[in-house]
């Protein structure tokens, strides 16, 4: 659309004259047939297909089928003056000489259909088509009855639906979820055993299997609350907030390079990572975690280390993918704020409000001015450091007391050298002043009469603070976002900032909120607003939004399937007085999460078995009432981690950055070297996420693309999958470490080798005939064995293949 | 959206495996619908006049008005300033016009004129259709690259290999549907054969990347590590007993039944793979004709000669990369030495490909394209350099479906600007579309609330390139 380019200036006035230039005149025969031999047919062969009422999508609104068309114009106000072919944008189109405004798209007209059009032009225009302006103005939006979507309806507050079966429900939910499958003549599956349990629960919380102590323990602990309280241990576990802390990282598409155009590190963004992990881990309120990460900044913080926290935490603003060697500064600043409307759209409220940037939503009630008042508040905030290539997106700065004192220390060393020169030039002076005449001036170039030596020394203590000013000491910064200077933006006619419509003032989305009741402070951006009213208890969507998503972390699927979309295209609830029920529970809760993860946890629905049933697969084969639990594929960081786990290769030190690239350098230049390193052993959290290059180990199992949010990962079954898992150095070597282990205690044998290896993979013994089958495995690959190698490797090297085929088999990386 | 399985159906439609449809052969035949693997091969739109497309890309932007797009002007006026306006937007300062340092000649029954920097590929002048009047929308480098590749030049999108592969299958159930050789990994790296949005079967596959010899390039984690291929089987045979007996306990599931067929898959392609990439099976006549005996064309022509190879065995998209480790096309200076020794290493091995092709019958329905992510401007950068210029440059095509032996389109009397039957990168992806027999308004995917297209809310399809 930037054909319409170095025209936003001069619109306003075509605006004016062309709606005060009336042609009283009827139009003459000669004028007539001047239209019908040279016009009609220029403008129908060349424009029509684009700008009449048979095209498909009428070209930037303009209709020259008509005359009322040009007469009123399309979305750059009206083509011709009629008499003033140099002033008539149509005249300025097809002349081609303006870079962004060139008609028709397919090359230029002759010269002779050029002249025809000018001396038309000068003629007045006459054109005898008297079709009506427009037959069907484009529909304008009902926000009132957009405001009638559920999603848009206020939370109720479901009372628990009576349920024939009183005796299965454990927790509120059970009863929303009994009523569901009564209602649909279904029978809720049994409750899975105490091994099932534990696994599930484990991998659920904290991403990795239960070791098999941990197993035992469970086992043998037969208090009637014992499930409750490995629910609580598990939430305990520092790898919760690893586990669900990923979670939301997927949602807020972190990465720790900006990937796009120019693959650049975010050196700083692990702070972000970590902060969301301590999030989950101290069980900040979700009203914090949302404002925080809006508005951070400008909330009042408790102390210093929680102003960090927030400074860090609107990290989340600024994480996303940018072309940072884009040309055209403007397009860049409204692509960012595009970026920004688009994630806390779909993140916090479920909704595609980057749908409006172009035009009016087409099926949610959100018109473009609602899209460019919200863009007013990203506009007004201050994103990046510069757009000058390769621009440089904001960080704050955020010296430790270490790095303070060392700020300190390195002013104070410049300080010392510059009165150290201070000293020698007075000394100098002095000395100059003497040898004169007494009571004369100080020649004005004294410094070129210095003897030699001074002037070296002044020239050592120069360069050495030069030198000083230009290495200051290395403070800790976070990516972030700060106030801007507060302004309204115009709305951008079909997206492009090179065509300006009217400003519109900031404020929220119309269907959201009551009349001008959100309108901001003219001195503020209006984050601050926007934190507060997205986290207001009152919100139809921000709490819907999210309890929505922690219910599609730990069943596979959303209440509302569509986890990032609530709008009008969005799927329906399965059960709205659930996922009503859910998000009253978490105000209720004091936006304590934890608190949801119990009162999912510890309910029947949770801790029912995935045993098949005919029947209730024919009557709801998708399982989305829950008549049992669905088998699941471990996510891509479980698959490595697991790897590692049960091999004991897994560090579990947690936090700090991976990245060996520094802040900003490329992670890929133009000769694509790959700088990427996963070589680590670290859980895959803290695996350097690299946009356009995510480790493949992860990006196999559908690890999402970090550019764009995903809160609703997918499950593919690929062969590459198994290609990695076959023969991946990753798996090959874990597995002989695996190997290696089993092996190391001479006095085991072999089947309890075995039984070990399926206690540790799969949390359960293996049973006589599986032993069998192994220990006859392990033996047959020995024997089969070709190459030159000792009978130790040789083994070594069976138990591995053993080992690889226990942890690429289905039990394993599917949870029961 | 983790698939609750039990639904054959909608098991196939969302967790295919990526390489083809044998995995799922058998369930296919119950199913008796092969449209239900998302590779499986689909119905065009309409007839389509090319079954496949080779995309020659020249990473870094060769200048069209030193190769393809002759300018006796520029060479009058060399030395004086451009006598129109530069771009609003441009990505460096330039100077005044910069005449070319090559020869142009006619060449064929065409008598299109050619510049001396690709001899070879002139030879085959009568088989080109070359648009020279394509225009972009970004100066950069990431940007144009990515518009070129995914339509966007701001936003994550899918690849125009993951949509041909989308909008038709593939023929082989061995191999991926979309490949791509040696393809850089600056500026938009994987989203320039990503799927985004798309289901991750329609990404594309890469064969090493820009900075390893073709000679290296593998697919990721191809190689068994066994010390024998009969160990290797015999541990899979150990897995698919486990996993067989899983599923006894665990009821019907497509999911898990897909991910048993998925490890006899992956094992198949771990002799294909190879196999093909093994280039013994070629006479010395045809690698003399890629340039392999030649060390300047050898890791070129390789690519090329593998493009071959994947294309005659039903890959629906190859893409073959030309990006050097220094700076590719892309000569702000030294113009005449960075475009020689690029032109001198893709040269003989492209034309080596288009005959190839054209001998073994292939060339009729297969499409080939030529280009890069832009063109360069007419003006001078330095003394000897040009800067990079999306407003007007030249992409060829040949084979499938498209007029060949002549030109199509222009920019003005410089070439600066595209002005005859202008033809933007969505109209570009239109045309393809068009040629592989699908209705690029048509082609559309539903994705965060709306109906996305290769082409976005653009492109129409260039009629006149169309044979």
């Amino acid at each position: 659309m930037t054909r319409f380019a170095c025209l936003a200036a001069s619109l306003l006035a075509f605006q004016l004259i062309g709606t005060t230039t009336l042609l009283g005149d009827e139009p003459s025969q000669d004028d007539i047939n001047f239209f019908e031999k040279h016009i009609r047919p220029l403008l129908v062969n060349h424009c029509y297909e684009c700008h009449s009422e048979q095209a498909d999508d009428i070209g930037g609104n303009l209709l020259l089928d008509r005359k009322a068309g040009w007469e009123e114009g399309g979305d750059l106000g009206p083509a011709i003056i009629p008499g003033n072919p140099e002033k008539s944008l149509l005249i300025r189109a097809v002349r081609y000489v303006e870079c962004d405004l060139q008609m028709p798209p397919s090359g230029k007209l002759s010269d002779e259909e050029l002249k025809a059009l000018e001396e038309w032009i000068e003629r007045g225009a006459p054109d005898p088509r008297t079709e009506e302006k427009r037959t069907a103005k484009p529909p304008t939006i009902d926000i009132e009855s957009g405001r009638q979507h559920w999603a848009f309806q206020p939370l109720s507050s479901p009372t628990l639906p009576q349920v024939q079966d009183a005796s299965w429900p454990q927790s509120p939910i059970d009863y929303f979820v009994l009523a569901g499958l009564e209602a649909n003549h279904l029978q809720p599956a049994p409750p899975a055993d105490k091994r099932t349990l534990i696994r599930r629960a484990t991998f659920d919380l904290t991403g990795l299997p239960p070791t098999s102590e941990e197993v035992h323990a469970f086992l043998a602990d037969e208090s009637p609350d014992a499930f409750a309280r490995l629910v609580d241990r598990l939430l305990a576990s520092p790898h919760y907030g690893e586990r669900w802390g990923r979670h939301w990282l997927d949602v807020a598409r972190y990465a720790d390079s900006n990937g796009l155009d120019e693959n650049i590190a975010h050196g700083n963004a692990w702070r972000y990572r970590d902060w969301v992990v301590s999030a989950f881990n101290q069980d900040l309120s979700f009203s914090d975690f949302v404002a925080w990460q809006i508005a951070g900044d400008l909330l009042p913080a408790e102390d210093e280390s929680r102003r960090r926290e927030q400074l860090i935490a609107t990290g989340f603003l600024v994480l996303g993918p940018k072309v940072l060697a884009e040309s055209d500064e403007q397009k860049m600043r409204m692509d960012i704020v595009d970026e920004q409307i688009d994630t806390v759209g779909r993140s916090l409220l479920g909704l595609t409000l980057g749908c409006a940037r172009c035009h009016d939503h087409k099926f949610d009630p959100i018109p473009t001015s609602d899209y460019y008042a919200l863009a007013g508040v990203f506009c007004s905030t201050r994103t990046m450091e510069t757009y000058k290539r390769i621009a440089r997106w904001y960080e704050h700065s955020m010296p430790t007391p270490e790095e303070q004192e060392l700020q300190r220390r390195h002013l104070q060393s410049i300080e010392a050298k510059k009165s150290e020169i201070e000293t020698v030039v007075q000394a100098a002076n002095e000395q100059l002043l003497s040898m004169l005449e007494s009571g004369a001036p100080l020649p004005q170039d004294a410094e070129s009469k210095y003897p030699e030596e001074t002037k070296t020394k002044l020239k050592t203590l120069r360069d050495e603070v030069a030198k000083l000013e230009k290495s200051p000491p290395e403070v800790s910064s976070a990516m972030g976002v700060t106030e801007g200077e507060v302004a309204d933006v115009a709305v951008h006619i079909r997206g492009s900032h090179l065509n300006l419509g009217d400003v519109v003032p900031r404020r929220f989305p119309q269907v959201l909120t009551t009349h001008d009741s959100s309108l901001l402070p003219a001195d503020q951006s209006g984050r601050l607003q926007l934190a507060q009213w997205m986290t207001d208890p009152a919100h139809p969507l921000t709490r819907r939004v999210f309890v929505n998503r922690l219910w599609r972390w730990r069943f596979g699927e959303g209440v509302v399937p569509s986890t990032d979309n609530f709008g009008l295209l969005g799927e329906k609830p399965t059960n709205l007085p659930l996922l009503d029920f859910l998000a009253q529970r978490l105000i209720d809760e004091d936006g304590s999460v934890k608190a949801m993860h119990r009162l999912m946890m510890l309910s029947s629905t949770y801790q029912m078995s995935g045993q098949f049933n005919a029947q209730a697969a024919n009557i709801d084969p998708t399982n989305r009432l829950l008549w049992r639990r669905t088998p699941q594929r471990l996510e891509a960081e479980s698959v490595r981690d697991s790897l590692l786990f049960v091999s004991q290769k897994l560090d579990s030190k947690m936090g700090g950055s991976l990245l060996h690239v520094k802040n900003r350098e490329f992670l890929f230049d133009h000769t694509s070297k790959d700088q990427t390193k996963y070589d680590h052993r670290q859980r895959s959290l803290y695996l350097p996420v690299i946009r356009n290059n995510v480790y493949d180990a992860l990006e196999l199992f559908d690890f999402p693309d970090p550019a764009v949010l995903n809160g609703d990962r997918a499950t593919t079954t690929v062969a590459p999958q198994a290609l990695f898992l076959m023969n991946s150095e990753v798996a090959w070597d874990a597995m002989l470490h695996m190997a290696e282990g089993l092996l190391a205690d001479n006095d085991l044998s072999d089947r309890t080798r075995v039984t070990t290896l399926y206690e540790t993979t799969l949390g359960r013994p293996a049973d006589d005939r599986e032993i069998d089958r192994a220990l006859a495995f392990v033996g047959q690959y020995a024997s089969d064995y070709v190459g030159e190698t000792s009978q130790h490797d040789v083994r070594r090297h069976a138990w591995r293949a053993l080992c690889l085929a226990v942890i690429a088999s289905n039990e394993f990386i599917y949870i029961k | 959206m983790s698939r609750f399985m039990l639904s054959r159906r909608q098991m196939l439609q969302s967790a295919a495996v990526g390489f083809g449809n044998l995995a799922f052969s058998a369930m296919l035949a119950e199913e008796s619908s092969a449209a239900q693997n998302p590779l499986a091969p689909k119905t065009p739109h309409h007839t389509p006049r090319a079954k496949r497309i080779i995309f020659l890309f020249m990473k870094g932007g060769p200048s069209h008005i030193d190769t393809f797009d002759y300018k006796p002007a520029l060479e009058r006026d060399a030395g004086k300033p451009l006598p129109f306006a530069k771009p609003r937007v441009t990505f460096a300062p330039t100077g005044n016009l910069l005449a070319s340092p090559w020869k142009f000649k006619k060449y064929g029954e065409s008598g299109i004129e050619v510049s001396d920097l690709f001899p070879h590929v002139a030879q085959s002048v009568d088989d080109l259709c070359i648009i020279n009047s394509l225009h972009g929308t970004n100066s950069a480098h990431g940007g144009a690259l990515l518009k070129l590749h995914t339509g966007s030049d701001s936003f994550v999108r899918p690849s125009m290999g993951a949509w041909v592969n989308y909008g038709l299958g593939t023929e082989n159930e061995n191999l991926p549907g979309f490949i791509t050789i040696c393809p850089t990994l600056a500026h938009g790296g994987v989203n320039n054969w990503g799927s985004a949005f798309l289901p991750a079967p329609f990404q594309g596959t890469p064969i090493g990347n820009a900075s390893v010899p073709a000679v290296e390039a593998k697919v990721r984690h191809i190689i068994g590590r066994h010390a024998s291929t009969q160990l290797q089987r015999k541990q899979l045979d150990l897995l698919a007993e486990m996993n067989r007996e899983h599923l006894q306990a665990t009821g019907p599931n497509a999911e898990l039944e897909g991910r048993i067929q998925s490890f006899e898959l992956a094992f198949r392609m771990q002799t294909a793979m190879p196999e093909i990439q093994d280039l013994k099976s070629e006479t010395a006549e045809t690698l003399a004709l890629y340039g392999l005996d030649d060390p300047v064309t050898e890791n070129f022509g390789r690519q090329c000669l593998l493009a071959r190879r994947f294309a005659e065995r039903g890959v629906r998209f190859v893409q073959v990369t030309h990006s050097d480790a220094f700076v590719q096309w892309d000569q702000h200076s030294d113009l005449q030495k960075g475009h020689e020794k690029n032109a001198r290493e893709v040269d003989k091995p492209i034309a080596g490909l288009l005959k190839d092709l054209k001998r073994r019958g292939l060339l009729q329905d297969t499409l080939v394209l030529w280009g890069g992510e832009f063109g360069r401007t007419p003006t001078a950068q330095g003394n000897n350099g040009r800067d990079h210029n999306p407003e007007g440059f030249t992409m060829w095509m040949a084979g499938g479906g498209v007029k060949a032996g002549t030109k199509y389109g222009a920019t003005d009397e410089y070439g600066y600007y595209a002005l005859e039957n202008k033809v933007h990168i969505h109209d570009l992806h239109a045309t393809l579309l068009h040629l592989m027999g699908l209705d690029h308004e048509r082609l559309t995917y539903r994705y965060a609330g709306r109906d996305f297209r290769l082409t976005d809310i653009a492109g129409r399809v260039a009629e006149g390139v169309l044979g």
